[in-house]
């Protein structure tokens, strides 16, 4: 039986097929159509509530959305609409514009927040905003005067610099000179999981686009023959394939798990969330890598789809936070109960 | 991706949350008062019947089985966090292992009800250890070549002649469940004409020799059979049918967290050093390495809850285990590479004997139970190449 989200991942997939992954380059710089035909079909505000301007559905209804756009290597930023600014917008009590228009999200501590007349001003550079290039508002992660705050705004007049990701995503660094915005103070918790949520988008399109590696390169060892033979009866090939999908299989277990923390509202979403996006990295590294040694030289030529995914792998797993700094902050919590805390911690995170 | 790889998340199970605690309590009081101390690897090497029948007399073996032989008629979920938990803290629980895990389960598919009666409840008590008898010296990863072969004689009773070997704690169990040839063997239809016998290893003709592991402990055995006479009610199952029973057993054998945790106490240790030093560069190393047991664990749970099901996933069985043995043996030199410690059993600092524990140990992880590259061959089965 078709479930809700079985369709709502159906009519993504619809939507999709029209719109073949391309070359990313500074004069086409993300899928606009893509975004129009997402935002007709009202899937840009899906999981958040209609009351806020929203289109309704749940955290696994935007998951679902997200997942299927990562793999099809969409250059649209629905994940930081749907997961991360849209959710942390209406949770700070500001107003979400209109989800037609794209919203991002970055992370800019070293910006302050400043109360100015009535309102607020930032100053400061933002770097590396995913997607502000193309967004029409951002939400940044800033240092106000009593501590962390979430500022909302547009990014028509901004200075934004011409910065890219190995996929050709934009990634701009934002200076801001008393620019106005809106501002609301978020405490330590809601800055934490702010951070991990945004960890967690990541992650899951990170999990998303290893399962479409690993079944594309699949599919290409049953097609490609040498010797007389598809290259996937070679054992030295299976070998590879099978590593590959015990790192996805991994990620996608702990992926799927750190999501249910977060529908749950658990305690322990950051250090999930934190656990999803280190292992999903560290997975990059070996299905990337086996990925394109299957493929071979085709698989390295700008004509072959692989590199809209290896590409993307490859900086998603930096973006949002690195390896090294999830894997301190998730150590750092698992110990956080003292030296016998450890295995307490482990077996309650997910 | 191929679906027979990927299966269902596990529900969170609050019975087994709290059995995990009480789990936890117990093992807390025994570490107290002295009964055990943990070491790397003991559901090989800790073998200690007094620990078995503590474990048996609190109702956490046989935990899934039917009330009428004892057991508990409790989830594998349940069964999971209470295995997870002795694991963990590096308990001695490796004489009732066998027989908890697998054996335990084989008898109720295949046994007659004669057998049942009288071995589940002595397992469940904590009493009955049981042996894999499935390798021999020319049949490893190729077991359908093995040649121990049990020929009916006038009285109805099998007559078994053979030797198996690499056979874990045969020196301290009961019964073995062994995986003999009834026909000769059909190069036709290899895994013909395979059967498997419960063996009572006190009979005559039967000797345990020790072989020691490279540290020279004792852990595994050849078995040798000469004319061991096998009343003819205890063949196991179907004759003929043994390849297929052998491979039933193979969900149970290859997906709980002793493929993953076995070398959980080293990791522990080095938590605690971490807490110590607050060096970032452990700290990084403990949080990569944690973040790979969340994900084995989320594994393993989804194949404790298909048992639950009812069903045997032997792919994703496959699977974790590769995955997960090879986390055991990665734990030894990601804390190599960044705690400065001399690995020695006699070591004062306990973190330079688990290492020590865990690097003598560390060969057989990832050939016992069948080895990766074996693995990775199901895997790639599953995944429609072969
Ligand atoms: C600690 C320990 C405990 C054990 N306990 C038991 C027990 O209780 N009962 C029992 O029956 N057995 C037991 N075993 C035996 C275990 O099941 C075997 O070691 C295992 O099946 C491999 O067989 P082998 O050692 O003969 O290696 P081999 O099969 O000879 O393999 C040697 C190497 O060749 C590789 N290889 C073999 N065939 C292939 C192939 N087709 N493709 C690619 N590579 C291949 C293997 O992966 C391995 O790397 C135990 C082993 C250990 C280490």
């Amino acid at each position: 039986m078709a479930t809700d989200q079985d369709l709502v991942v159906e009519t993504v997939r619809d939507i999709l097929s029209g719109h073949e992954p391309f070359v990313l380059t500074p004069a086409r710089r993300w899928d606009e159509g893509l975004w129009s035909a997402l935002a007709s079909a009202g899937l840009t505000g899906v999981g958040l509530p209609e009351e806020a301007g929203g289109s309704g559905g749940d955290l696994a209804d935007a998951v679902a959305i997200v997942r299927t756009l990562a793999s099809g290597a969409a250059a649209v930023p629905v994940a930081e609409q749907l997961l991360v600014a849209g959710p942390a917008v209406i949770a700070a009590g500001l107003t979400l514009p209109p989800v037609e228009e794209p919203l991002t999200f970055g992370i800019a501590d070293t910006v302050t927040a400043t109360p100015s007349g009535d309102g607020w001003t930032l100053t400061g550079t933002a770097a590396d905003v995913s997607w502000a290039a193309v967004a029409a508002h951002v939400a940044l992660l800033v240092t106000g005067p009593d501590g962390a705050a979430l500022a909302l705004l547009p990014t028509s007049g901004l200075d934004a610099s011409d910065g890219y990701n190995l996929a050709g995503e934009p990634r701009s660094s934002l200076t801001l000179a008393e620019t106005p915005a809106a501002v609301a103070p978020l405490n330590d918790a809601q800055a934490r999981e702010l951070r991990a949520g945004f960890a967690l988008a990541r992650a899951v399109q990170l999990s998303a686009a290893l399962e479409q590696v690993l079944a594309w390169t699949v599919q290409y060892a049953g097609e490609r023959h040498q010797f007389g033979r598809p290259l996937g009866k070679f054992q030295a090939i299976q070998m590879e394939l099978a590593e590959m999908a015990g790192e996805v299989v991994a990620v996608t277990a702990l992926t799927d798990a750190a999501v249910q923390a977060l529908a749950h509202g658990s305690a322990d979403v950051a250090l999930a969330a934190a656990a999803a996006k280190v292992r999903a990295g560290a997975a990059v590294e070996v299905v990337a890598r086996l990925a394109h040694q299957v493929h071979g030289a085709i698989g390295f030529t700008q004509e072959h789809k692989l590199h809209h995914l290896t590409r993307r792998l490859w900086s998603w797993r930096d973006e949002a936070g690195s390896e090294l700094v999830w894997s301190r902050v998730l150590a750092s919590g698992l110990l956080a109960d003292g030296p016998d805390g450890l295995w307490p911690a482990l077996t309650r995170v997910v | 991706m191929s679906n027979s790889l990927v299966l269902a998340p596990a529900p969170r199970s609050e019975a087994a949350e709290q059995v995990r605690a009480e789990v936890r309590e117990f093992l807390a009081d025994e570490l107290a008062a002295g009964t055990f101390s943990t070491h790397v690897d003991t559901w090989l090497s800790g073998v200690d019947p007094a620990f078995s029948r503590k474990l048996g007399e609190r109702g956490w073996l046989g935990m899934t089985w039917p009330k009428k032989y004892g057991g508990h008629e409790r989830s594998a979920m349940e069964r999971y966090a209470v295995t997870e938990e002795l694991l963990a803290a590096g308990a001695p629980v490796a004489a009732h292992w066998i027989a908890d895990r697998q054996s335990g389960p084989n008898l109720l598919t295949y046994g007659t009800e004669k057998q049942r009666q009288e071995i589940l409840p002595r397992i469940v008590a904590g009493e009955c250890y049981f042996v894999i008898g499935m390798s021999e010296p020319d049949s490893g990863s190729d077991l359908a070549s093995i040649r121990t072969k049990a020929v009916r004689n006038g009285d109805g009773d099998w007559v078994v002649n053979g030797a198996k070997v690499w056979t874990s704690n045969a020196h301290e169990s009961h019964y073995g469940i062994v995986l003999v040839r009834t026909s000769p063997s059909d190069s036709a239809n290899r895994h013909a004409g395979m059967s498997q016998l419960l063996i009572d290893l006190s009979l005559p003709g039967i000797t345990v020799n020790p072989i020691r592991i490279l540290d020279g402990g004792h852990h595994f055995n050849e078995v040798v059979f000469e004319d061991v006479v096998v009343p003819g009610d205890m063949l196991l199952g179907e004759e003929g049918n043994g390849w297929h029973q052998v491979t039933a057993e193979l969900a149970f054998e290859r997906s709980g967290p002793e493929r993953f945790l076995s070398t959980y106490p080293l990791l522990a240790e080095f938590g605690r050093r971490v807490v110590d030093s607050g060096d970032p560069a452990q700290l990084t190393v403990l949080g990569r390495l944690s973040a790979r047991v969340l994900a084995l664990r989320q594994m393993s749970l989804r194949i404790a809850a298909a048992l639950d099901r009812g069903e045997l996933p032997n792919i994703p069985a496959a699977l974790v285990k590769d995955v997960g043995t090879t986390f055991e043996a990665d734990v030894i030199e990601e804390v190599r590479r960044v705690a400065d410690v001399m690995p020695s059993l006699d070591s004062p600092d306990p973190l330079g004997r688990a290492l020590a524990e865990a690097q003598l140990h560390q060969p057989g992880f990832t050939l016992r139970g069948g080895t990766n590259e074996i693995l990775r061959g199901i895997v790639a089965r599953g995944l429609g190449l072969r």
